[in-house]
């Protein structure tokens, strides 16, 4: 399961390379000659906005979310959890920060296991009780020992980087338009094309970046049961999370998928466009584990 | 010229493959020791903790000599225990002896109620379940190891590596968890 899983998000991350290959292709055919001279820009854009998410993704993430970095004498009952996970998982100890909410929720970030951040907003810690908190805890933990903070980083990023990149494009034609007549490719099917591949790459690109963050959820699931060999406490955790209505205030849409729970209001988005698979899918998948 | 280079090449890949199967092998063997070592880390700090237990417990549970009795021997028979299934069985017979006289605790609301004890019941259970993780990983590792020296092609390297099959560390506990099966 995990290796399928594992393969699937390669796919996805492949496609999204595909996907970039695509902007730029079309952007080149759209401008002909006069074109290519914008490319090397933005695909460095694209690049420096990547680079930087892999070196500043857990203090850029901590500072999106308001988190405050502690020390073990400000929480040791936290501490000893994570400790346990820590021991169970063979991993570093992370560092650990605490966001100032009521809402229940958690995330982990960081580009690999030695950088790595664990935060808990304040109501998940007294809302949860010690196995709960254990079962959350594996969650965040196996993000980090799968690289699942550096892959959707990137993938955020790289989504980012192509909406902005269609964006900028399309704002050259609107105002280039007469420019393009003396362009050496003035195929009308291939305008149209890549007008159209400019035009929906930005909704791929999100898409992408959903379904890639979905299939985390659901291994890093898997995973923690695999550290605590204890599906019961992160299923309940889940169903505290679940009963739960209110939602963490710092909501926005880039660091959405970084969190155990979705911090944006389910219903409205469609399931295609969620971030997380339903919770209710995650409870029943942990109790067919027990 | 042409079948020397082959030869070379063939060569050069073969040691290669063989520096690659050692390597395994001692890893594997490392990560067992790094986990022993973390089991013994975790067993030192809950038997540092014991004392400090006893005498909190005495101070309001006088009568409960034979729980005390136990956890003291228990405590006693874990540090002479040298052997894998030794400090195993020792382990476990801790393990129980703690549950007991916490369960002694629980007829003293006093006791139960006062902040020293309540930090140390605190502090016992995460390091039990420390105990059980360092026990889990140390024979998750033990099983890759095990596998390998056992299994071809990292079988035939067994003796080059200095590596052999390593004792698990199986403590007799009905309230262990067992490994769950995951299916989706």
């Amino acid at each position: 399961m995990q290796a399928s899983n594992r393969r699937k998000t390669i796919g996805l991350l492949m496609g999204m390379a595909v996907l970039i290959w695509l902007v730029a292709y079309a952007a080149m055919t759209y401008f002909g000659a006069t074109g290519i001279g914008v490319m090397p820009f933005a695909v460095g854009i694209a690049l420096i906005s990547v680079w930087g998410s892999y070196y500043a993704s857990d203090s850029l993430v901590v500072r999106m979310t308001g988190a405050r970095v502690i020390e073990e004498s400000e929480n040791p009952k936290l501490f000893g959890l994570i400790q346990e996970v820590i021991i169970a998982s063979g991993l570093p100890m992370p560092k650990v920060a605490i966001v100032q909410d009521t809402a229940p929720n958690a995330f982990a970030t960081g580009r690999n296991p030695e950088h790595a951040l664990i935060a808990f907003t304040t109501g998940i810690l007294e809302a949860m009780d010690r196995e709960q908190l254990q079962g959350v805890i594996a969650h965040e933990m196996s993000h980090v020992g799968n690289r699942d903070t550096l892959v959707s980083a990137i993938a955020a990023t790289t989504a980012g980087a192509i909406a902005l990149l269609s964006d900028f494009l399309m704002r050259m034609m609107w105002f280039g338009g007469g420019r393009r007549d003396r362009g050496s490719n003035s195929n009308p099917i291939a305008l149209l094309l890549s007008l159209f591949v400019l035009i929906l790459a930005p909704i791929a690109a999100v898409l992408l970046r959903s379904a890639i963050s979905r299939r985390r959820e659901a291994l890093a699931d898997a995973t923690a049961v695999s550290f605590t060999r204890n599906p019961a406490g992160l299923r309940s955790a889940l169903e505290v999370l679940a009963a739960d209505s209110t939602v963490v205030r710092a909501k926005s849409n880039a660091v959405a998928h970084i969190w155990i729970e979705s911090p944006l209001d389910a219903s409205s988005v469609s399931k295609l466009f969620a971030t997380h698979p339903p919770i209710q899918e995650r409870i029943a998948a942990l109790r067919a584990m027990e | 010229m042409k079948t020397s280079v082959i030869v070379i090449v063939v060569v050069a890949l073969l040691v290669i493959y063989v520096i690659a199967q050692y390597n395994k092998l001692v890893r594997l063997n490392v990560t067992v020791d790094e986990a022993f070592a973390q089991i013994e880390v975790q067993l030192k700090r809950r038997s540092d903790l014991i004392p400090n237990l006893v005498e909190t417990v005495k101070g309001y549970a006088t009568h409960e000599k034979d729980a005390f009795e136990k956890v003291v021997q228990a405590r006693a028979a874990a540090t002479t225990a040298s052997s894998v299934p030794a400090i195993a069985a020792a382990d476990g017979a801790l393990t129980q002896a703690l549950r007991g006289l916490l369960a002694v605790a629980e007829a003293y609301p006093d006791l139960k109620a006062s902040a020293n004890f309540l930090s140390l019941q605190e502090e016992l259970s995460t390091t039990e379940n420390k105990v059980s993780f360092a026990r889990q990983f140390y024979n998750d590792n033990v099983r890759s190891l095990n596998t390998a020296v056992k299994t071809i092609p990292t079988s035939f390297f067994v003796g080059l590596a200095k590596v052999d099959a390593r004792d698990f560390y199986e403590v007799d506990d009905p309230q262990d968890r067992k490994a769950p099966t995951v299916k989706f």
